[in-house]
């Protein structure tokens, strides 16, 4: 079985559409560039200034003027740009890009997100976290289901600082997906290969419904 | 003729005060002014504030002024790239000022364009609006960010003439253009220096009415020398 950064990444993957501007968080959601489905082009702009983001480049041919937000190096597929970053954060603010997926450290019932500080520790920044899930059309939450001290991530309740209020649409955990609708909460949609509903009621604070059509070994596998 | 702003790094960085703001283009090491920042850690100057997106990269950029001492506040989206930051201020030698990375830029945008200030949405229910005017418009949120007016900025550009129209290479150009265009003094370093008409005046990216002072930058900051700007 693959680890659980791989299913929860091959799993985001499948939500892309064909023609959709994302942005992709530093880290996991990196991931995701690598499970673009078949027949599927997107466009994926980095925050700090470029937008139609391809493939790493080749060793050796990496160019100090051409990085990712998390400066790794980046080249550009046929038809990308540059651009300022007040011209990067009216795209985004101004609600240009489809989705974001980020991870998170807490998400919440009401679609509260956490992922920029942890009280009492080093302070790193939100960096552009907060303007992306505020502006782009759906946010996506991709994350491992619980801390590493064992504690669920969906809470029922935010403890730390937020990063939005009421932003996340989509949970992709390595055990279930869980989409926020504006009248029912969040709605478990599927749950991954290895899990059973009792299984995601155990290691889920948030309160949630079960879709009528919850799928069980629908991805992971 | 446009006037040659071109002068020693000596004297354009003599504008440099103690207790000053510094408005500092570049990314996490993409177009960081290095040869100016290089010539802040040998000047007497303290309690600067600081408005970039971040310290630097690891080791290099603006966390060296901070070591030394030099620096009061910086206003960043984030010191996660740079670890010395964030330990100075948990020791409380240093201020950091959090802001979203998009009010950031906005903030320096403004105050270079004559605006008081801007209505931005990101961070409504967050720490972001603490101390701020939230105001509601069309039944949605925004929060009242002030502009700022910085002092002095500092920028790197792939290309620059004598007037200080400059032009900027691949992902190197994020906070340089609003830095660029927010101080009340604006140096920039560039990579490659050209006579007046030698730079297409299509591809210029800030225009010389912003910039105030134009160094060479340092030979071994230098990304790309002499190239044609295919890219």
């Amino acid at each position: 079985m693959a680890d659980a950064k791989s299913i929860i990444a091959a799993r985001a993957g499948r939500e892309l559409r064909d023609g959709q501007i994302i942005n992709l968080g530093i880290g996991l959601p990196t991931l995701i560039a690598n499970y673009v489905p078949e027949g599927v082009d997107v466009v994926i702009q980095t925050e700090n200034g470029a937008i139609g983001v391809g493939p790493a480049p080749e060793e050796g041919c990496e160019d100090r003027d051409r990085a990712n937000a998390g400066n790794q190096p980046i080249t550009l597929v046929p038809g990308g740009s540059y651009f300022d970053s007040a011209t990067s954060f009216a795209m985004i603010r101004g609600g240009h890009v489809d989705a974001t997926f980020l991870g998170t450290l807490q998400v919440d019932e009401k679609g509260n997100i956490a992922n920029w500080i942890v009280p009492g520790k080093m302070l790193a920044g939100m960096g552009g976290a907060m303007d992306l899930v505020t502006g782009a059309k759906v946010v996506y939450i991709v994350s491992e289901h619980c801390s590493k001290d064992g504690a669920s991530k969906l809470m029922r309740q935010c403890t730390f600082p937020l990063t939005g209020a009421e932003e996340a649409d989509v949970i992709i955990t390595e055990r279930a997906l869980f989409r926020r609708h504006p009248d029912r909460g969040w709605v478990l949609e599927e749950v991954a290969a290895g899990y059973s509903l009792e299984d995601i009621g155990a290691c889920t604070d948030m309160a949630y419904q079960v879709a009528d059509d919850v799928r069980l070994d629908a991805f992971g596998d | 003729m446009p006037k040659n702003k071109v002068v020693p790094i000596e004297e354009a960085m003599s504008h440099v005060e103690s207790g000053m703001s510094i408005a500092v283009g570049g990314f996490i090491g993409q177009g960081d002014p290095l040869t100016l920042i290089d010539h802040l850690k040998t000047m007497d100057v303290r309690d600067l504030t600081i408005y970039e997106n971040d310290g630097g990269y690891r080791h290099r950029g603006t966390v060296e002024l901070a070591l030394q001492g030099k620096i009061r506040k910086i206003v960043a989206s984030h010191v996660g790239t740079t670890p010395d930051y964030a330990r100075l201020m948990n020791e409380g030698k240093i201020e950091v000022e959090a802001t979203p990375q998009g009010t950031l830029a906005e903030m320096l945008r403004c105050g270079g364009a004559g605006l008081g200030g801007f209505l931005t949405p990101t961070g409504v229910g967050t720490v972001a609006e603490e101390g701020k005017q939230v105001i509601e418009l069309d039944g949605r949120k925004y929060i009242l960010v002030p502009a700022v007016k910085c002092d002095i900025a500092i920028v790197r550009a792939h290309a620059g003439d004598t007037w200080g129209n400059l032009i900027y290479r691949g992902t190197s150009r994020n906070f340089n253009v609003p830095a660029a265009m927010n101080a009340r003094f604006t140096i920039a370093e560039v990579e490659n220096l050209y006579t007046l008409g030698e730079l297409d005046p299509n591809a210029i990216h800030t225009s010389g009415i912003f910039v105030d002072a134009v160094v060479r930058a340092n030979v071994e900051y230098c990304t790309l020398r002499e190239e044609t700007f295919n890219g």
